[in-house]
C-alpha cells in the first residue's frame, strides 16, 4: 500500500492560490486532506459547482485527493478566520 | 421490455438454474441491495427450507441495515439464522490495515461456513457481483479459502443489473444505497473500536433524520467528521441555516469538528485518500 502525503508547505500555497480565486480561507491539512476553514462569504461562494470545481483542481495540483470544508460555529458574515 | 431487461431476465433464469444444480444453499446475508437479491431469488427457485439466509452480526454491522434484513426475510419468507461475528477483537482487523476486509470476512467466513455445513447446506454463497471484480476487495481472498461462491459475478450480474430485477421482483431495497461496514469510514491506520464505529453510525442516522436520503457517509478523521454527500445536494448544504442542522446533528454524536466533502460521495474515498486506489 503507498501513503499519500501532500507537498510539505502546500498548505500555505494552496491557501494563497484559493486567495486569488477570492477565496480567503486558513488550510488545515491531515495527510491527503484538506479542511478548508473559511467565513461566510467564501462558503457561499463554494455552494457553485464551478468555484467548488476550481478549488478541488487547485487543491489536486497542490496535492491533496480530499477537500472539505468546516462548518464553523463563527462563520457568520465579516467574522474573521481564526489564527493559525 | 428493453434489450437490457432482456439480458437480465435472461441472466436471472440462469441463475436460478445455477441454484436449482446445488440444491441447497446458504447465503452470507446483509440486506443489502446483492445478497437481498441473491437469497429471494434462491428462496423462489428452491423453496425456503432449501436456503438458509445467514446474517453475521458484529459492531461494524449497521443497525439499520440489521433492521432491513430482517424486513426482508419476513416479506419474502426467507430462513434466516444471526450468528455473532467478533472481527474488532483481532488485533490484525482493528489495526486497520489496507486489507481489513480480509481478516472481517476470514472471521465471517470462519463461522458461518461450519454452521452451514452442520445444518446440511454444502453450498454457501455470497452477493459479490460483477462490478466488484474491478473493484479493490481483500476481502474476497477470504470468501476463497473457505470454497463461498459468488453466482452473480460469475453469472455476469452488474449492480444495475441486479437493482433492475430487484424492483421487478418488488425487494425494498432495489433503491437502497450501497452499504459498506462502518469500519469503511475510517481511515486504514486508524484503530477500529466499537466506540468510533457507534460516533459514526449515530452521525449517519442523524443526517437521515434531515431528510437526506441517496449516498452518504461520514468519514472519521480523529476530532473531525467529514460528511459525503450525493454531488446534487451538496450546495443546498452550504447555506448557513441548513450547514449549522447538519453541522448540529453530526457534533450530537460525538465530534468536536463537522466538515463538508466538496466533491461529495466517493466510493472508496478512503482508499484513495491512502493511494490504494487511483483518485
Amino acid at each position: 500500500m503507498s501513503i499519500r502525503r501532500e507537498t510539505p508547505g502546500g498548505h500555505q500555497a494552496l491557501e494563497g492560490a484559493l486567495a486569488e480565486r477570492g477565496l480567503v480561507v486558513r488550510v488545515d491539512p491531515r495527510a491527503g486532506l484538506a479542511v478548508l476553514i473559511a467565513d461566510a462569504a467564501t462558503m457561499t461562494k463554494l455552494g457553485d459547482a464551478e468555484v467548488r470545481r476550481a478549488a478541488l483542481a487547485l487543491a489536486r495540483e497542490h496535492g491533496f485527493t480530499h477537500v472539505a470544508i468546516e462548518m464553523r460555529d463563527d462563520a457568520g458574515p465579516g467574522a474573521p478566520l481564526p489564527r493559525r | 421490455m428493453t434489450s437490457e431487461a432482456g439480458i437480465a431476465g435472461d441472466r436471472e433464469q440462469r441463475l436460478e438454474a445455477w441454484l436449482r444444480e446445488r440444491g441447497r444453499v446458504a447465503v452470507g446475508y446483509s440486506g443489502g441491495v446483492d445478497s437481498a437479491y441473491l437469497t429471494v431469488v434462491a428462496t423462489r427457485a428452491l423453496g425456503a427450507g432449501n436456503v438458509l439466509a445467514i446474517i453475521g452480526r458484529s459492531a461494524s454491522y449497521p443497525a439499520e441495515q440489521w433492521a432491513t434484513a430482517r424486513d426482508v426475510a419476513r416479506q419474502f419468507g426467507v430462513d434466516v439464522l444471526e450468528l455473532d461475528t467478533d472481527e474488532l477483537n483481532d488485533p490484525r482487523y482493528a489495526a486497520n490495515p489496507s486489507n481489513r476486509c480480509y481478516f472481517c470476512k476470514t472471521e465471517l467466513w470462519s463461522k458461518l461456513v461450519p454452521v452451514a455445513n452442520a445444518r446440511g447446506f454444502s453450498h454457501v454463497l455470497d452477493g459479490t457481483n460483477h462490478d466488484d471484480l474491478a473493484d479493490y476487495r481483500p476481502g474476497a481472498q477470504a470468501a476463497r479459502e473457505h470454497t463461498v461462491h459468488s453466482p452473480l459475478a460469475e453469472l455476469g450480474f452488474t449492480k444495475g443489473e441486479i437493482r433492475a430485477r430487484s424492483r421487478a421482483l418488488g425487494l425494498p431495497t432495489w433503491a437502497q444505497p450501497s452499504s459498506p461496514c462502518l469500519s469503511s469510514r475510517l481511515p486504514y491506520g486508524t484503530m477500529v473500536t466499537p466506540e468510533r464505529l457507534g460516533m459514526v453510525e449515530r452521525a449517519e442516522a442523524a443526517l437521515r433524520t434531515l431528510g437526506i436520503a441517496g449516498d452518504l457517509r461520514v468519514r472519521y478523521h480523529e476530532d473531525i467528521a467529514r460528511v459525503e454527500l450525493g454531488a446534487p445536494s451538496l450546495a443546498q448544504w452550504l447555506v448557513p441555516e441548513k450547514y449549522e442542522q447538519l453541522r448540529d446533528a453530526v457534533r450530537c454524536a460525538g465530534f468536536a469538528r463537522v466538515a463538508l466533502d466538496l466533491r461529495g460521495f466517493r466510493s472508496g474515498s478512503l482508499n484513495v485518500l491512502h493511494g490504494v486506489t487511483a483518485a
